[in-house]
């Protein structure tokens, strides 16, 4: 099953501003393995054309993976405001 | 500032277990919780047990929003070509009082809610906490939006990344070392299908865990809970190996290859997948449990870092329950003697000291660091199985005496100085 | 000057929410809140209120059935209403457009004082768009519906609606009827002092009897027989041959079922 068919059956409801933001300066520089890019569950971190990290956060299942395994602290991760984010029905 | 005797920071299980026992005692109890109700943020494999708590609130769980309870425990080792799999029953598992039982936190978390609601908590969803509110060192109570109010006491159970904790200092950032990802799905199935898979008489569960070659070889393992109408059905892979190895391919997709294993496709067969979710879980054990309380906190379930990984075992709603209710239990005695500093606060540490929360947590205290070895994850479900293998293989060749046939086996994986030294190591488990 | 304003809010399942489990929504636990739209009028009611310098919000709803109505009310209380009033009864499960009208319409008397009574252009869930323009009808009062922008002066209120492709500005005396479009504006999210403050305000609690209405005659005159998510047929047709041959069968299907080439 394609990861964004899973996240097709969740409920997110989306803020307009990303609780994630990526500091790409560090990114660029500092990162050696570039984790965020196969450690998310929900696998919402790429490479735009230009190299540069993008976050799709709208899909994020606020696990924190991705929080956790940045060493070079390129990530400004919060938790959604309330009223927004994931809503899960079951787990 | 508006004022109430306590705050509680996150309506998980820790929480609500918390504002139960304060409202229950008449205190003002406010919850904030930022998910649309309780349990909408929050994630579990599946499996709680009910017998280390049940006389914490012993009003409670006869009607409790369980799934099943657990009567069937199976493990299966997967090895490359070959896996094993036992299924243990004990009349004690279920029974009149079954000691673990399925649950799905959406619907465990709310019922919890509303119990600490009738006993007169306020607990607010939608509501994300932004701040501890500090001064001179004491915690005197949060800051929600443009919101600030104060409490006498704030229990912060905001869950295994603690944001707000290590924000204001109270205990460290999570690190990758301790913490593992857990995701899965919740697959539906009929409740007829799922009892027949796993031998369950109506309305009996299964608990129904995987080692070896599901996680590549990283830190973790798989696991599979029976609900009433689906399983849930995911990995766990230690955030420290996971990170290690980018060539194992993304996270996401070795939940896709685990359903893939002819082990594993039967079992889901027919299913339809309802969720999907993902969450971390703490697991450095007693070395990583922070000081448990201050100047007017205390921290509580996930948040102190109280949950166990012993492979075969998971725990973390046991403690976060039985420690929300100690914290309740504190925070009252501190009230009552009028001091809501550290020192009128000790009592929780001493009360978890003798509850099984940190008396569990103390004998596995090696845990964390045995369970690093990747040989738990590939040789060992790898050699279970083809040992056995060999004992079931009738080849061409006369056979040889099954004494014999063990022997080698034996000889072959289990007595080499890689072992030996595993063994060495595991006589602390 | 100041403006009372009533603000008939219908509570909605999390339309978010809901599960299709067997082409059927699944209804099982599902939360409930105060509709988008309501809020939109909500928040209309307290600018004016604020803009006018003073007066009264009254949330008002009539619950149908076991809606856990006075959670839902009290967000209302906490995005800023004064007030709130519930109708309430077992006969109303169900209840259509008509029989909420007249429990919304015998409501509004009983509250009695009022310049403005505010609706959404429909409720979330069942959209019939009905109600707002039927209690307008029982009280004999002016009606205008999706109001973009509203404005209350001591002479009557004003309303501009687009017509897609026209600007239309009404204006009425006062009392009025208006319904409201979600590009009015953005509702406010409750603030903790606002929550906590919500379950202070005076909340008052109705059966149909209490305002002189017979519960038995607002029963439901229509009954919903099947609700179902829509199903496609799927054609099933398999094409064989090679590669190239199947990638012509294919297209030349799409382009005779107009999919393609249109
Ligand atoms: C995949 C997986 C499998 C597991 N399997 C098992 C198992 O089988 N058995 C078992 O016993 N344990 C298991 N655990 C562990 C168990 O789920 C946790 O230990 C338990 O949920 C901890 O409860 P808690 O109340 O401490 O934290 P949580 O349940 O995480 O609750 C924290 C709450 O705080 C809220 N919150 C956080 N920050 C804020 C904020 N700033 N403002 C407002 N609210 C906030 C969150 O929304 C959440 O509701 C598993 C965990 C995972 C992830
Ligand atoms: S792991 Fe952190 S530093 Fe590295 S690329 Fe990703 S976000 Fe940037
Ligand atoms: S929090 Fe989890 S799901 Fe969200 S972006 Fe990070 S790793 Fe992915």
């Amino acid at each position: 099953m394609e990861i964004d068919a899973k996240l097709g059956l969740d409920v997110f409801k989306l803020d307009k501003e990303p609780h994630i933001v990526v500091k790409n300066e560090i990114c660029s520089t500092v990162c050696v393995n570039r984790a965020c890019l196969y450690v998310c569950p929900a696998d919402l971190y790429e490479l735009d054309d230009q190299h540069r990290i993008v976050v799709n956060w709208e899909g994020c299942l606020e696990c924190g993976t991705c929080l956790i395994c940045c060493d070079a602290r390129a990530l400004e991760w919060t938790y959604p405001r309330g009223e927004f984010g994931v809503q899960y029905r079951m787990s | 500032m508006e004022k109430v005797d306590c705050i509680v920071v996150g309506g998980g299980l820790a929480g609500l277990s918390a504002a139960y026992g304060l409202a229950s005692a008449g205190l003002e109890v406010m919850v904030l919780e930022r998910g649309d109700y309780a349990g909408a943020k929050n994630v579990t494999g599946g499996r709680l047990y009910v017998s280390p708590i049940r006389e914490l609130y012993p009003e409670l769980w006869a009607e409790a929003p369980f799934e099943r309870a657990v009567a069937r425990e199976w493990i299966t080792m997967m090895g490359d070509g070959a896996h094993t799999t036992f299924e243990v029953a004990a009349d004690r598992f279920a029974g009149e009082t079954p000691q673990s039982y399925t649950v799905l936190r959406a619907r465990l978390d709310q019922w919890l809610a509303e119990k600490a609601g009738e006993k007169g908590a306020m607990v607010v969803p939608k509501m994300k906490v932004d701040e501890l509110l500090r001064r001179e060192g004491r915690v005197i109570g949060i800051r929600a939006g443009d919101d600030e109010i104060g409490a006498d006491v704030t229990v912060i159970a905001e869950g295994v990344l603690g944001l707000l904790a290590s924000g204001a200092g109270l205990r460290a950032e999570p690190a990758e070392r301790d913490h593992a990802v857990g995701f899965k799905e919740v697959i539906e199935l009929p409740p007829a299908t799922i009892e027949d898979r796993w031998h369950l008489n109506p309305g009996e569960g299964a608990a129904h865990l995987f080692m070896g070659a599901v996680t590549k070889g990283m830190l973790g393992g798989g696991f599979l809970y029976t609900n009433k109408e689906s399983i849930s059905l995911g990995l766990v892979v230690g955030m420290a190996a996971l990170k290690q190895d980018p060539d194992q391919g993304k996270c996401f997709s070795l939940l896709d290859e685990f359903k893939e294993m002819p082990q594993i496709r039967p079992l889901v067969a027919g299913g339809t997948v309802a969720e999907y979710s993902a969450h971390a879980i703490a697991e450095g054990g007693i070395a990583q449990v922070p000081r448990l309380y201050g100047d007017g906190y205390v921290l509580a379930g996930d948040t102190a870092g109280l949950s166990l990984n012993a492979l075969v075992t998971v725990r973390g709603m046991d403690f976060a329950i039985a420690s929300g209710y100690h914290a309740a239990q504190a925070v009252l005695a501190a009230k009552k003697a009028g001091d809501c500093s550290a020192a009128g606060l000790a009592g929780y540490e001493q009360s978890l000291r003798q509850s099984f929360v940190l008396k569990d947590l103390e004998t596995a205290r090696h845990i964390p660091r045995i369970i690093e070895n990747p040989r738990l994850f590939t040789h060992y479900p790898q050699a279970v199985s083809r040992l056995l293998e060999s004992v079931f293989t009738i080849g061409p060749q006369p056979s040889r005496r099954l004494v014999k046939t063990l022997w080698r086996g034996v000889r072959k994986d289990f007595l080499n100085v890689a072992t030996l030294k595993d063994a060495w190591q595991m006589r602390k488990l | 000057m100041s403006v009372d304003v009533i603000v008939c809010v219908k509570t909605n399942p999390d339309l978010q929410m809901i599960r299709i489990k067997d082409r059927q929504p699944v209804l099982e636990a599902i939360p409930y809140k105060v509709g988008d739209l309501e809020k939109n009028a909500l928040e209309a009611a307290m600018q004016l209120r604020d803009a006018a310098g003073g007066g009264t919000v009254t949330a008002l709803t009539v619950a149908e059935g076991d809606r856990k109505v006075k959670e839902t009310i009290k967000e209302a209380l906490a995005m800023g209403a004064d007030e709130a009033a519930i109708v309430s009864d077992p006969a109303l499960v169900g209840a259509d457009p008509a029989a909420v009208a007249q429990a919304l319409a015998a409501a509004v008397k009983k509250i009695g004082t009022y310049d403005l009574l505010l609706f959404g252009e429909g409720s979330t869930d069942n959209y019939t768009g009905q109600v707002g323009a039927r209690v307008a009808e029982l009280l004999g009062l002016p009606q205008i519906g999706y109001a973009r922008k509203i404005s209350v002066t001591t002479d009557g209120v004003q309303c501009e609606r687009s017509m897609d492709d026209m600007i239309e500005t009404l204006a009425a005396p006062l009392p009025a009827v208006v319904t409201v479009v979600s590009e009015i504006n953005e509702p406010r999210i409750p603030s903790l002092m606002n929550i906590m403050k919500a379950g202070k305000k005076p909340l008052q609690e109705w059966t149909p009897a209490d305002l002189g209405l017979d519960a038995a005659a607002l029963a439901p005159q229509r009954q919903i027989v099947s609700n179902l998510a829509e199903e496609q047929d799927r054609k099933h047709i398999l094409f064989e041959g090679t590669a190239a041959e199947q990638a012509d069968a294919f297209v030349n299907a799409l382009l005779n079922e107009g999919v393609l080439g249109r």
